[in-house]
């Protein structure tokens, strides 16, 4: 059989839009501009969802009721991080937590900062820390720092 | 589902790095699976593709392998989810009457051509868990392994364990990717940290691979082989894709496919009437959760069933004999293959990796991020 030979191919795929939802994730963003949290509520079967969303996932209705979040809250799962997704080692480990803040049902995910990787445990209360300066976008929400 | 629709034949290959063709793989595949049941293409009246079209970076990608598969100017489709979606719909066309056989073609290049952890990035929400810039395939497997030891108070040994059995099944099998004879435990803790508690040997490894399949009907399936393998039930349920929404810790979607199955194949006790499992765990703690959800194991007793050796080829429910997608993860393809090392089971012809009595198997392949979305399929003879 003839050889086969490996050749550089290219995909570039331009920038896309994507239009996101006024009551749900849009209505999140705004309020973040004042270090606030906003979800929203299924007034049918109660389930609090952040980030927000504009219907229910179990009841499959349209939902409109805003729910303030609290940014505080706890760590339902973490991982310390060594090396990126194409396996190059980080500088130092990284922290990610998946927390579920007082108030919501759903869970939303965070670098966790002033926290050493060993002590780091499901169970442990932190709460949201806060860009000074707040635009109005998911980077207003800069980590979780322990309560 | 009794004895209507059979598997008849496959042809299957991997590698970390097969020097070869997406075309070159689909025809050899095919070419070599006609030539074992001794037909040609036009004995094929439908051929469905499972493909990524991001892994190989073109859109609709199955229009550049239809000559290769033999499926020019013939009925011809694709679906673009693990395999296993491929073969249950490949299932479906026979039972309608319509068509006497169906060829499955799953590929998946991921070890020599494209980074296999990258696809899962890009299929993250692009406004909120992209711009996040935190959540990788590897990461969102992490946080599900960490959420599953914690609910059953497991040691992370326990992911050592069932990767070490998994390499060494891998390592006696000639169909897998990744060869490590007499893998350890030890040596599976001292593997590489990815994102804790995952290390490299808990992950599945890069692989090149596919899988050719025929199906065919009751009558047809008679006469192409002497040894069909029976299609008996079939199940799928998918979750949220969002993690945040979902108990990670437990597949209930997994649950859901299985009792659809099962009901399907007739089967009431799963740990009795089921004699071994090819899971599509792509990491370690996967093999356990998933195999909970199938009900083969007692949740919160995994520990014992692994160190006790029931999950061995030689125990009493042998989970992935073959190596399962420790051993390689061709993406698109793994369903198909833990299909095809079934039926390698129950015709008796799995080798160093056979089990002792292989009359009813179950089969799991997932697709979607922490396992969103699970068909699961009962087999027997």
């Amino acid at each position: 059989m003839e050889e086969t030979r490996v050749v550089n191919a290219t995909w570039d795929i331009s920038t896309f839009k994507f239009r996101i939802e006024g009551f749900g994730i849009n209505n999140m963003l705004k309020k973040m501009k004042e270090a606030k949290l906003l979800g929203n509520r299924c007034h049918q079967c109660g389930t609090v969802y952040l980030p927000a969303n504009f219907y229910c996932r179990k009841c499959h209705i349209a939902i409109h009721e805003p729910a303030e979040i609290s940014d505080h809250g706890e760590v339902m799962s973490y991982t310390i991080g060594y090396a990126d997704v194409r396996g190059n080692p980080l500088d130092e480990p990284r922290v990610s937590l998946m927390v579920k803040l007082d108030g919501s049902d759903t869970w939303i995910m965070g670098a966790g900062e002033d926290m050493k990787p060993e002590d780091v445990h499901i169970g442990m209360r932190v709460k949201v820390k806060w860009a000074e300066q707040r635009v109005g976008n998911l980077q207003d929400m800069e980590s979780f720092i322990p309560e | 589902m009794d004895k209507k629709v059979a598997i008849v034949g496959f042809r299957m290959k991997s590698a970390p790095d097969l020097v070869t063709t997406r075309e070159r793989l689909t025809f050899e595949l095919t070419r070599g699976l006609f030539d074992d049941l001794g037909i040609d293409r036009t004995a094929v009246d439908t051929t469905i593709f499972s493909t990524n079209d991001f892994l190989d970076g073109r859109t609709i990608s199955n229009v550049f392998l239809d000559g290769p598969a033999g499926a020019y100017m013939r009925d011809e489709s694709k679906v673009e989810m693990d395999g296993i979606n491929a073969l249950m719909y490949a299932v479906i066309r026979i039972l309608s009457g319509q068509y006497s056989t169906a060829m499955v073609v799953a590929l998946g290049l991921t070890g020599s051509q494209v980074s296999p952890y990258l696809h899962v990035e890009y299929q993250l929400s692009p406004v909120y868990d992209r711009q996040m810039r935190l959540l990788n395939e590897l990461s969102a497997a992490a946080f599900q392994a960490r959420s599953y030891l914690a609910r059953y108070g497991y040691s992370e040994k326990l992911l050592d364990e069932v990767a070490a059995q998994a390499l060494s099944n891998a390592a006696a099998n000639p169909n897998q990717a990744r060869k490590i004879p007499g893998a350890s435990a030890e040596q599976v803790a001292s593997s590489s940290p990815y994102y804790e508690p995952l290390r490299e040997l808990h992950c599945y490894p890069p692989t090149d691979g596919g899988c050719a399949m025929l199906l065919a009907s009751a009558e047809r399936a008679k006469e192409l082989t002497d040894k069909p393998v029976w299609v008996l039930g079939m199940g799928q349920s998918i979750e949220t894709f969002y993690l945040g929404e979902r108990d990670l810790a437990k597949s209930p979607s997994t649950a859901q496919a299985a009792q659809r199955a099962y009901e399907m194949a007739g089967i009431r006790d799963p740990k009795a009437e089921i004699d071994l499992a090819e899971i599509s765990a792509l990491f370690a703690h996967q093999e356990p959760l998933l195999a909970e959800a199938l009900g083969l194991l007692e949740e919160g007793k995994a520990e014992e069933a692994y160190r006790s050796g029931d999950t061995a080829i030689s125990g009493k429910m042998p989970l992935n004999p073959s190596g399962g997608a420790l051993g390689g993860h061709p993406i698109s393809a793994t369903g198909i293959i833990r299909t095809a090392e079934a039926v390698r089971q129950l015709r008796g012809e799995a080798g160093d990796n056979q089990v002792g009595k292989a009359e009813v198997a179950v089969v799991h392949g997932q697709d979607g991020p922490c396992a969103q979305q699970n068909a699961v399929l009962v087999l027997g003879i």
